[in-house]
């Protein structure tokens, strides 16, 4: 409102501004017709997605990022930015985590501790920038890292709390009359509180002021410093509110939480017509841009298409609106030149390329859903002969209808190198089965995209569930609940609680692979020697769980072989090349370096190929693709992993069988086409134990 | 320090440089007496050749950021050039034209940025915060992460042997920053690139378009991006899906420690070169130092944290002397 009041007094209008322009300041009317064209295309392509079931689990999706964004939105609108929110939220999850598990506090004053907290790193961010004066973006960075570096220090990485009382997590995960999810209240509470301060209250009005120019301000008698640190003591606030009822959504706290939000939360912001450079935004444009943001991912969920493609399109949508933007504030970034009278005819001219822009947009997205979509059925089509696409209906399969199984599988994450090959498997299955397959998982290392996944999953109504889990005790909730609306859920790759499921197809247990690791490393080193260890990032589950299996098997039974250190490679190849150098210089005595990532196995590799040593080798868990050529060049001695493509297969075809009442509690076998017969013990299915690659029969595998 | 005319003229105008020289020099003191071997040359020679593509992208940052611009989507487009990199010479076109092709692939993604924000006058943070998701994801939907491999034996290296290829690296990067150094000093282009980071308004009435250095400059990181990843790919005999995550961070600190204002119009590419060598040594140092890995990250932002402060540190005591004030940030 602030916005509209400035710009017609400085025009020295009389009147009173068009509707349209009073409640809609600063086109927000955009964003609605973006919204409304997302809900028509889910609608008519996504399973399910007009219920008011999957309305609520769209808010709860929305909360964490949504608290962020309000946060944020004071402070773009003062002209400055906090990238360091994501990592406060880590931070707090870690500390509340830490005082109510290892210290033993009550978890209420945990809580209080951690809200605490945000206000102190809300306030050193303050302290920096309204004070001292330091540019937010830099200030901000650099707290950026260390309080995630601070959060990983605290936990060595991997630390993981759990068991969180029920009591606690129902602020989660629970249900207010069995739909209204708690964190609603919250996020409502959060818009109306940051709606009153900016558009209400003459605090906020002076916000913009200082956005439009902070000089203009310091003039017209407001202190500025004092603005700003509040601003920014809030924000760390919210950020630790935020990272409690992720805590309590996901039912764990580690270092890894909200990693990345701040970017989803600053592109709500600004998708919500917030500019960037200050002075002017709107709380309703927040909350749209949010929605815009959260109902894109949840619609492409539902109507199957993969997870890149939300990137992909908020992307499109960021630079869409944002052109939009500038075409109707063309004079704001330049207000002193050719302010007059024109202003609400030109108003008018923007219009016409306004909608032109918007229909353009919504039009390629649209094309490129349909198109993939209509790709994705004309695929199956070809592969499984001609079968309409799956009914609208969803629910339990309906008698006289042969429809096809839907079989949704997910990945612990896609664009990995391992779980593609893993895809090849389960897609050769779903031809030869007639299943329709989606496969599809998160695309970063964010622990929450899992959940929400099968959520949209659940809400869709598939037939069967099949997940490789990356954080047990977070997705078992929605495993159950998945169970209890009647689909069959299967785990591989990684197990959740074992209530939480029908069967786990295990390709090899953390136990088993951890030995096998550590008696090759005996095999290779003759029994005794040095060895360091390459893993993935530190805080990632099942690698810390190996290396607890490899410690306790040194000890019984391979004292003399010592395991002299663990770097960590955040799963990059370049990163595990510089740290394997780093290990060959610092500890001459290390024969070999053992990778226990796919790509740390080649990268540490390249690197000892590169120092010229012949006395130090390198084994470990990858894919024999990655390492063939360094097998035959004798750097590797050996790669132990499973059959990646059997196990996506067995995978598909376990949850058929599952699905069909083919496979039950108490069988000890199962058929599963090529594989043959296929070990069941108790709800376990076998894939059979880690096959070690080397020299002699890698040329013989192609994943 | 302000008190010969000589000493007041140098810490004003290099204080940044001086402090982040100084902590590297303490840095590289400290790991010396705990560690000798560090200065071991195959250390060395090992640091700077994994540290030469980050140089190249941060001199490109550098730029971008004396332009009063900034550019987050280095990242994306490094591993867009890696996987191009690895993909054209799969096809066995000849190295020349591979060295030619990739930067200029670079350079037009970097284009495109820069007419989203000199065409279309949008904000680059904003631009480039799209531009990052858009290609890091449309490359994830494309490869499904599988890596390139099986390059002709004439990749790796050039085809040089890795001794010579090694010192190859290094000596691009050097001359790609010293080069645009004497550019950015000398040439009347260079000297357009702080007019318009320091006022664009000013830069304009003087004859010069600020919309046309802002692309070029957005062109140019584009190019030293594909460089850099071109660089970086010959490393090694194949190329993840995944590579330069992260790196406009990275990118970003190294110019800040360095020195250069975020606001645009001041600052040096030896700058540039101290915070690279200062944050591209930590994480190796911590190993010599044995330092647990888990601080690492937490250390990286104390070291921006502090290059900011010890800015202000300086200020204040030459402040006076000159008669400077910082601006205050907006």
């Amino acid at each position: 409102m602030n916005q509209v009041v400035s710009k017609y007094s400085i025009a020295g209008l009389q009147s009173a501004p068009p509707l349209l322009a009073r409640i809609f300041p600063n086109q927000e009317w955009a964003l609605i017709i973006v919204l409304l064209v997302e809900c028509a295309i889910f609608s008519a392509l996504g399973t399910n997605f007009l219920t008011a079931g999957n309305g609520f689990e769209i808010v709860r999706l929305s909360v964490e990022i949504g608290l962020l964004a309000l946060a944020l939105t004071p402070v773009i609108i003062t002209g400055g930015i906090d990238l360091s929110v994501g990592s406060m939220m880590g931070l707090s999850a870690v500390v509340l985590g830490g005082l109510w598990h290892d210290a033993g506090w009550p978890l209420p004053f945990a809580v209080l501790a951690a809200l605490l907290l945000g206000l102190t790193g809300g306030g050193l961010n303050a302290l920096l920038i309204a004070r001292l004066k330091l540019p937010p973006l830099i200030v901000t960075l650099g707290t950026f890292s260390l309080y995630r570096g601070l959060a990983e220090g605290l936990t060595r990485g991997l630390e993981t709390y759990r068991g969180f009382p029920s009591e606690f997590l129902f602020l989660g995960q629970g249900y207010i009359g069995g739909i209204i999810p708690p964190q609603l209240f919250v996020l409502v509470l959060a818009i109306i509180g940051v709606w009153w301060l900016l558009h209400r209250s003459i605090h906020g009005r002076s916000l913009y002021a200082v956005g439009y120019s902070s000089e203009g301000a310091i003039f017209a008698g407001i202190p500025v410093g004092r603005r700003l640190t509040w601003v920014y003591v809030m924000s760390g606030f919210v950020a630790s509110a935020a990272a409690v009822i992720y805590v309590a959504h996901l039912g764990q706290a580690k270092s890894d939480a909200g990693t990345g939000y701040e970017l989803m939360a600053i592109t709500a912001v600004v998708l919500g017509g917030t500019s960037i450079y200050g002075g002017r935004g709107t709380v309703l444009g927040t909350v749209l841009g949010l929605f815009a943001v959260v109902i894109l991912q949840n619609g492409l969920r539902l109507s199957g298409q993969p997870a890149e493609l939300a990137g992909i399109l908020t992307g499109g949508l960021l630079l869409t609106t944002i052109i939009i933007d500038r075409y109707a504030h063309r004079r704001a970034a330049n207000p002193l030149s050719k302010v007059t009278q024109s202003i609400v005819d030109e108003e008018f001219e923007v219009k016409n390329s306004q909608v032109a822009i918007l229909s353009a947009v919504i039009l390629t997205a649209a094309l490129i859903v349909a198109g993939s979509n209509w790709a994705l059925i004309r695929s199956l089509q070809l592969n499984a002969g001609s079968l309409p696409a799956r009914s609208a209906s969803g629910t339990a399969a309906s008698p006289d209808e042969k429809s096809k199984l839907v079989i949704a599988v997910m990945p612990k994450a896609k664009g990995d190198p391992y779980f593609a090959s893993c895809r090849q498997g389960a897609e050769e299955a779903a031809t030869e089965l007639g299943v329709e397959l989606l496969w599809d998982g998160p695309t970063d290392l964010d622990p929450a995209k899992q959940n929400e996944l099968v959520e949209a999953w659940i809400t869709r109504g598939v037939d069967a569930i099949a997940v490789s889990v990356s954080n047990k005790e977070g997705i078992s909730t929605v495993l159950r609940k998945a169970r209890e609306k009647g689909i069959k859920v299967l785990t591989w790759d990684a197990d959740a609680e074992k209530d939480a499921r029908d069967f786990l197809v295990n390709q090899a247990t953390p136990q088993g692979i951890g030995y096998t690791l550590t008696d090759e490393a005996a095999r290779i080193l003759s029994g005794s020697g040095e060895f360091a260890i390459i893993t993935g990032s530190l805080s990632a589950d099942n690698q810390n769980e190996w290396i607890r299996h490899i410690r306790a098997r040194l000890a019984e039974k391979h004292p003399k072989l010592k395991l002299v250190g663990i770097q960590p490679s955040d799963d990059d190849r370049d990163r595990a090349f510089t740290e394997a150098q780093n290990i060959m210089k610092t500890k001459p005595n290390v024969k070999l370096i053992m990778g226990i990532s796919a790509p740390a196995v080649p990268g540490a590799a390249e690197a000892v190929k590169q120092s010229g040593r012949k006395d130090v080798k390198v084994m470990g868990l990858s894919l024999p693709n990655l390492c063939k050529s360094y097998v035959h060049d004798g750097v590797i001695e050996s790669v132990i992993l499973w059959n990646t493509i059997d196990l996506g297969y067995l995978v598909v075809h376990a949850s058929k069988a599952v699905k069909e009442g083919a496979l039950k509690q108490g069988m000890t076998e199962m058929i599963a086409g090529r594989k043959g017969r296929v070990v069941v013990q108790n709800d376990e299915i076998i894939l059979g134990a880690p096959f070690i690659f080397n020299k002699r029969n890698i040329d013989g595998f192609n994943f | 320090m302000p008190g010969s005319p000589l000493s007041t003229f140098n810490f004003a105008r290099h204080q940044r440089e001086l402090a982040a020289l100084s902590a590297f020099a303490i840095l590289l003191v400290l790991t010396g007496i705990v560690s000798p071997s560090f200065f071991d040359p195959a250390n060395l020679r090992d640091l700077a050749v994994a540290n030469a593509p980050v140089l190249i992208v941060a001199v490109g940052m550098t730029l971008v950021i004396l332009a009063g611009q900034i550019d987050i989507s280095v990242g994306s487009q490094f591993a867009v050039c890696s996987m191009l990199a690895g993909s054209l010479a799969n096809t066995g076109i000849p190295v020349p034209l591979l060295v030619l092709l990739v930067p200029v692939a670079g350079g037009l993604l970097g284009a495109l940025n820069g007419a989203f924000v000199a065409k279309l006058r949008m904000p680059s943070i904003v631009v480039t915060l799209a531009m990052m998701v858009v290609l890091r994801d449309a490359l994830r939907w494309i490869t499904e992460g599988a890596w390139v491999q099986g390059m002709p034996s004439g990749f790796q290296w050039f085809g040089a042997g890795q001794a010579t290829g090694q010192v190859l690296i290094v000596i691009v990067a050097l001359v790609v920053l010293f080069g645009i150094r004497w550019a950015l000093n000398n040439l009347g282009a260079g000297r357009t690139v702080y007019a318009v980071g320091s006022d664009s308004e000013a830069a304009r009435l003087a004859g010069v378009s600020p919309q046309q250095v802002v692309w070029v400059v957005f062109m140019l990181v584009g190019a030293l991006t594909g460089l850099a990843a071109l660089l970086n790919s010959v490393r090694f005999n194949s190329i993840p899906s995944n590579s330069g995550l992260g790196l406009e961070l990275k990118a970003i600190a190294a110019v800040v420690v360095g020195g250069t204002a975020i606001t645009g119009g001041r600052g040096s590419l030896i700058g540039t070169l101290i915070g690279t060598a200062l944050l591209g040594t930590v994480g190796t140092a911590l190993t010599y130092l044995g330092v647990n890995p888990f601080w690492e990250k937490a250390i990286q932002g104390g070291i921006i944290l502090l290059a900011l402060l010890s800015d202000i540190l300086f200020s204040r005591m030459t402040s006076a002397s000159i008669g400077l004030r910082r601006e205050g940030a907006r």
